[in-house]
C-alpha cells in the first residue's frame, strides 16, 4: 500500500506570550522553537505501522520553507521511505489554498497513493479543512477524526470516527481515499537525533511550490491579529501556597462538597 | 433568494443544542434562515427558522460529506446560493465543511466565534486561542463557515411563526464510503458526569508517575479525578475520564482544574460548571477567563501542599 | 565523545555491586549487566533504567570497566531502538525542542534574574567573561529558582563579575547522554560550545555539579576554566569578602552529592563554607564524601519512575537525619535537593541548598 502522508512544521507555542507587531500585521514567531505538528505525527506513525505491518510505502510531503526539512526528516527516521518539500517563503493561511497547491502537485507529478493521511489540524491555525478540501477536489471518500483503523484492505479500510461524548462511528472507506487523523490514535514512537542524521542520507525532494500555484489564489485573508478580549476573569487566591491551599478548602466546605 | 443555510447538526436523533450557534449568525446577519435536516423526527426551537427543509435520507446519510455535496447541489438548484452556509464547528460539521468547500470551491473560515457586520470580518482563533485572526472573505462566493459553540446563540430572535416546510429528494446513495454502526466507548470504572467535585489535571501533570499522586488527592478530597485531553491521549488515565467536546461534559458543582491551560474544547466540557476553580504557573492561561477562582502557582506544589494540610 | 569500555577485563568481583546504590533493594545487580554483556545475552527490559549514574561502580572497579559507560552504551542501542520509557522519551523530546527536559518555554530561561534587584547583564557585556551557567531545574522549577538567584545576588555583593547567557543556554546535557541519547548530547554540547565562543567565554561557574560535570569532563577542552559555585564562593569567604550579618543556629548535616563529590572531588569547599558560618553545628552521615549515599535523582532518574517500589535511600538519608538530631540536611545539588526534600519534610527537618543557608546569614 502507498500512503501519503502530508506533515507540517510548526511554532512550539504552548507557553509563549505572543505579540503581535507591524500594526497588527503579523505575530512575532522569531524566537519560537518550532516541532513537527502534533496531528502529523501521529499521522506518521499511524501510516508506517500500516506498511510495517501489510507491505508498502509512506512518502512525507511537506509545504514550507527550507526548514520544514527537519519534519521530512523525522518521518524518514520514523519509516517512510522519502520526503518531498514543496517549498515556500510564505505561509498560505488559507487551507484551500494548500489544498489546492497539493492537489496541482499530486497531479503534476503524478504521485501514485493508495491512502492520503492529513492530521485533523495543525496546531498553528487549527482550521482543520486541508484534508477535506483536498478530498473533495481529489473526488475521493473522505474520513475526518480518524481515531482508530480497524482494518486495511487491498480495497477499502475500516476506521473509526471520534464524535463528541465519546461516541464513535465505524465507517467503510474505498481506496483510495483521503482520512485525517486525530490524536491519540497510537503511541508514536521516538526519534533519536541519529535518527534524524540518519535519515538525512536518504534524498528530500525539493519542489519550488510556484511551479504548482497556477489556479491558487486566497479567498480568505487576515486584516488583523488581535489579543482576545480578557473577561472578567477569576478572583485570585493569595500568592502564598500555603494561605491559598487553606482558603481554596474553605471554598470547598462552603461548596458543600468537601 | 437571499438566505443563510444552516446544516442542522443531528446524531441519533437528537438535534444538537449547538446548532443555536450556527442559527445565531444567521440572525445576525439578518438573513432568512433555512434548516436543513434529514428524515427523523428532530426537536427545534420554535420561531427561529423562516424556512425549515427535510432532505429525504436517513441520518447517517446525512452526516456523510459525500451525499451532503448532493444535497447542496440540489439546494443551490432550487434556491440559488445562499449568502452564507453554516455548520457547527464539531466533528461532523468540520468534516462536512471542508469538503463541500472543496467540492464547491467556496471560501471557508473554521471555528468562527465572532463577526462584525460593518467590517464584514470573522474572528478566528489561532495558536490555542492566543491570537485572534481577523479575515476577510475576498472572493465574491459564498462563504462556509463553521461555528463555535456558545458563539452566536445571543443573536437569536424568536420570530413568532412557524417555519415553511419543504422537502429535498433524489439525493444518490453513496457507497465508497459508508456508515456500519456506533462504538460506545468501554465502560470505565466511574462516571464522571455524576460525580459532584471532580479533580481535573491537565498536561501540566508532566509525567505518568505523578498521577498516583493526584490519585491520593483526589481520594483525600473525596473528588473524582478527571483529565483534559493530553492526558488522556498519553493514556495516563483511561477515557472515561476525559473532560471536553471529545470526551465527556460535566456539570459539577465544583470543577478544581490543575495544570489545565483552557483549550477551548475542554472548557466546552465543563463551563457551566457550579464553580470552578484553577490552578496554572502561566497567569496567562485561558482557563483563568472562566474559573471563578485561581490559584497562579506550580499544580505540583499546591497538590503536595493541599496533602499536607489535609492529612494533619 | 567516545569512551572505552573494556567489558572483557571484567572479573566479575563484584566490587561494583557492593557500592551500587540501587543494588540489594531493586533487580539492578551491575555486576550481572557486565556478565551479560560479554556474553552478549538479552537484558531484561526496564533494568538498565535504573542506573542513577552516580559513578561508584566505576570509581571502584580495579579493572577499568567504567560499568557506567556501559550502561549508557546499553541504553544507547535502546534509544536507537526507540525501547524507552514514555516519560524518557518526553523529556528527550522536550530538551530537543525546548533545550530543556521540563519542555518549558526556552525563551523563559532568564526570566529568573528578573527576581533581583539589580539586572543580571549577559556575559558579552563582561570584562572578565565569565559566565554563571543556570542549569534546566534552576531556570525555571520555582523550588530551585531561589539558587541562581542566591548565588547572583551573593556574587554580586562579593563584586564578582559574571554574566549569563538567559535563552541563549541550551541544557548542557548530562542526563542526556547518561539516558543514551549521543546525538541529542553531540548537538546540544555543539550549541553551547558555539555559544561559548561566540562570546568568547573565559570562565564558567556552574550552579549544578551535573552541569559542571559535563562542562568541565565531557566537552572537550575548551580552554575555559569550570568551576562549581561552592569552588569559588569557599575561598572568597575565607578572604573575608563576605561579610556575614548573622547565625544560622542549627544541626546542619551535609549530604556530599555525587557529582560534586565523588566523581570530581570536591568535598572540602562545601563544608568549609559551612564550617564557616557562626552557629552551625556541622554533622555527617556515616557514609559521607567518596562513599555519600546517592539520593537517585541521576542518570535520568528525575524524569520517570521505575516500576518496582523499594524504599528510596532519600528515605534512608532522610532517617538518618532524624536519627542524628540534625535539624537540616545542606546540599550542593538541586537533584540532591528535590529527592531528598519530601522525606526530609515528612521527618521534621529541612534541606537546603548551600547558598540558602548564606543568604540567611550574610549581610543584606
Amino acid at each position: 500500500m502507498n500512503i501519503l502522508v502530508f506533515t507540517k512544521r510548526v511554532p512550539a507555542t504552548q507557553e509563549e506570550e505572543l505579540r503581535i507587531t507591524s500594526e497588527g500585521k503579523r505575530v512575532d514567531l522569531s524566537k519560537i522553537p518550532f516541532k513537527v505538528n502534533d496531528w502529523d505525527n501521529y499521522s506518521v506513525e499511524e501510516a508506517v505501522r500500516i506498511i510495517e505491518k501489510s507491505g508498502g510505502a509512506v512518502t512525507a510531503v511537506s509545504i514550507g520553507d527550507t526548514e520544514s526539512d527537519e519534519v521530512l526528516r523525522r518521518a524518514i527516521a520514523m519509516g517512510a521511505k522519502d520526503g518531498f518539500l514543496l517549498e515556500r517563503g510564505e505561509i498560505l493561511h488559507d487551507p484551500s489554498t494548500r489544498a489546492t497547491l497539493m492537489y496541482n502537485f499530486i497531479k503534476k507529478e503524478n504521485i501514485p497513493f493508495d491512502a492520503i493521511f492529513t492530521g485533523v489540524q495543525s496546531e498553528d491555525d487549527q482550521f482543520a479543512a486541508t484534508g477535506g478540501i483536498l478530498a473533495a477536489k481529489l473526488r475521493l471518500p473522505f474520513v475526518s477524526m480518524v481515531i482508530g483503523i480497524d482494518a486495511v484492505e487491498k480495497d477499502h479500510m475500516v476506521v473509526r470516527r471520534e464524535l463528541e461524548g465519546g461516541l464513535q462511528e465505524r465507517i467503510t472507506v474505498t481506496l483510495p481515499c483521503v482520512i485525517s487523523i486525530q490524536t491519540g490514535i497510537n503511541e508514536p514512537r521516538y526519534v533519536s537525533i541519529m535518527g534524524v542524521r540518519k535519515a538525512s542520507k536518504v534524498e528530500r525532494k525539493v519542489f519550488n511550490a510556484a511551479q504548482y500555484e497556477e489556479n491558487v489564489s486566497s479567498k480568505i485573508e487576515v486584516i488583523q491579529w488581535v489579543y482576545p478580549q480578557k473577561k472578567a476573569g477569576a478572583t485570585l487566591l493569595p500568592a502564598d501556597i500555603e494561605m491559598a491551599c487553606k482558603e481554596l478548602l474553605g471554598i470547598l466546605k462552603e461548596k458543600g462538597v468537601y | 433568494m437571499s438566505y443563510g443555510l444552516v446544516i442542522g447538526e443531528v446524531r441519533k436523533n437528537i438535534f444538537e443544542e449547538r446548532n443555536i450557534d450556527a442559527i445565531g449568525l444567521v440572525h445576525l446577519l439578518q438573513k432568512e434562515s433555512v434548516l436543513l435536516i434529514p428524515n427523523g423526527h428532530y426537536e427545534i426551537q420554535e420561531g427561529i427558522i423562516n424556512l425549515l427543509i427535510t432532505v429525504d435520507v436517513e441520518e447517517t446519510q446525512f452526516l456523510n460529506p459525500l451525499a451532503m455535496v448532493h444535497v447542496l447541489e440540489k439546494m443551490i438548484t432550487a434556491h440559488g446560493k445562499p449568502d452564507m452556509i453554516v455548520f457547527t464547528h464539531s466533528s461532523s460539521g468540520i468534516e462536512l465543511a471542508s469538503y463541500a468547500a472543496g467540492y464547491f470551491d467556496f471560501p471557508l473560515i473554521t471555528d468562527v466565534s465572532g463577526y462584525d457586520t460593518e467590517k464584514k470580518i470573522f474572528y478566528k482563533s489561532y495558536y490555542s486561542d492566543k491570537i485572534f485572526g481577523q479575515f476577510y472573505v475576498t472572493q465574491d462566493e459564498t462563504p462556509i463557515i463553521t461555528v463555535r459553540s456558545g458563539s452566536f446563540r445571543e443573536h437569536v430572535q424568536a420570530k413568532g411563526f412557524s417555519p415553511a416546510h419543504e422537502t429535498i429528494d433524489g439525493i444518490p446513495a453513496i457507497t465508497n464510503r459508508t456508515f456500519m454502526e456506533y462504538v460506545e466507548e468501554e465502560k470505565g470504572d466511574v462516571d464522571i458526569t455524576k460525580a459532584e467535585f471532580l479533580l481535573s489535571i491537565g498536561r501540566g501533570v508532566g509525567n505518568k508517575d505523578e498521577i498516583q499522586h493526584y490519585e491520593e488527592l483526589a481520594s483525600l478530597l473525596k473528588a473524582t479525578l478527571s483529565a483534559s485531553r493530553p492526558v488522556i491521549d498519553k493514556q495516563w488515565l483511561p477515557k472515561a475520564r476525559q473532560v471536553g467536546t471529545s470526551g465527556k461534559t460535566v456539570k459539577p458543582k465544583v470543577y478544581l482544574a490543575m495544570g489545565i491551560s483552557g483549550a477551548f474544547q475542554h472548557i466546552a466540557g465543563m463551563k457551566d460548571a457550579d464553580c470552578i476553580i484553577a490552578v496554572n504557573k502561566d497567569p496567562e492561561a485561558p482557563i483563568f477567563q472562566y474559573a471563578h477562582y485561581g490559584i497562579i502557582g506550580d499544580m505540583h506544589k499546591v497538590r503536595d501542599k493541599l496533602k499536607d494540610i489535609l492529612k494533619t | 565523545m567516545i569512551v572505552e569500555t573494556k567489558v572483557f577485563t571484567c572479573i566479575q568481583c563484584g566490587k561494583c555491586t557492593g557500592s551500587c546504590p540501587e543494588s540489594g533493594k531493586t533487580p539492578f545487580n551491575i555486576r550481572m549487566l557486565m556478565r551479560k554483556r560479554q556474553f552478549q545475552t538479552k537484558i531484561e527490559e526496564g533494568l538498565p533504567w535504573y542506573c542513577s549514574s552516580c559513578g561508584a561502580c566505576t570509581i571502584r572497579c580495579p579493572r577499568d570497566v567504567k560499568p557506567s559507560e556501559v550502561i549508557i552504551e546499553i541504553r544507547s542501542s535502546l534509544v536507537e531502538n526507540g525501547e524507552i520509557p514514555l516519560a524518557l522519551q518526553k523529556a528527550l523530546e522536550n530538551t530537543f525542542v525546548q533545550k530543556n527536559p521540563w519542555g518549558r518555554a526556552r525563551t523563559k530561561r532568564g526570566d529568573w534574574s528578573g527576581k533581583l534587584a539589580n539586572t543580571v547583564p549577559h556575559v558579552r557585556e563582561t570584562q572578565s567573561k565569565r559566565l554563571l551557567f543556570t542549569c534546566c531545574i534552576q531556570a525555571y522549577d520555582p523550588r530551585c529558582m531561589v539558587i541562581p538567584v542566591n548565588v547572583a545576588h551573593i556574587l554580586m555583593k562579593c563584586g564578582v563579575e559574571f554574566g549569563i547567557l538567559g535563552e541563549e543556554e541550551a541544557c548542557c546535557g548530562n542526563e542526556i547522554r547518561r539516558i543514551g541519547e549521543m546525538g541529542l548530547f553531540e548537538e546540544l554540547e555543539e550549541e553551547n560550545k558555539t555559544t561559548f565562543k561566540e562570546y568568547g567565554v573565559q570562565e564558567i561557574i556552574a550552579l549544578s555539579p551535573h552541569c559542571m560535570n559535563v562542562l568541565k569532563k565531557e566537552y572537550g577542552d575548551m580552554g575555559i576554566k569550570i568551576s562549581h559555585y561552592t569552588e569559588i564562593l569557599a575561598p572568597l569567604m575565607r578572604d573575608g569578602a563576605l561579610s556575614m550579618g548573622g547565625a544560622f543556629n542549627k544541626k546542619v548535616i551535609y549530604h556530599d552529592p555525587c557529582f560534586l563529590g565523588k566523581q570530581n572531588g570536591i568535598f572540602d569547599e562545601p563544608r568549609d563554607i559551612l564550617s564557616a558560618i557562626q552557629g552551625i553545628e556541622l554533622m555527617e552521615f556515616s557514609r559521607s564524601r567518596e562513599n555519600s549515599l546517592c539520593c537517585e535523582g541521576g542518570g535520568g532518574r528525575m524524569f520517570f519512575e521505575v516500576e518496582t517500589a523499594y524504599q528510596r535511600n532519600a528515605v534512608v538519608r532522610a532517617q538518618e537525619a532524624f536519627d542524628k538530631g540534625a535539624q537540616v540536611i545542606a546540599t550542593s545539588c538541586p537533584f540532591c535537593l528535590m529527592t531528598l526534600e519530601e522525606q526530609a519534610v515528612e521527618r521534621g527537618i529541612m534541606v537546603k541548598d548551600i547558598s540558602e543557608i548564606l543568604m540567611e546569614v550574610v549581610e543584606q
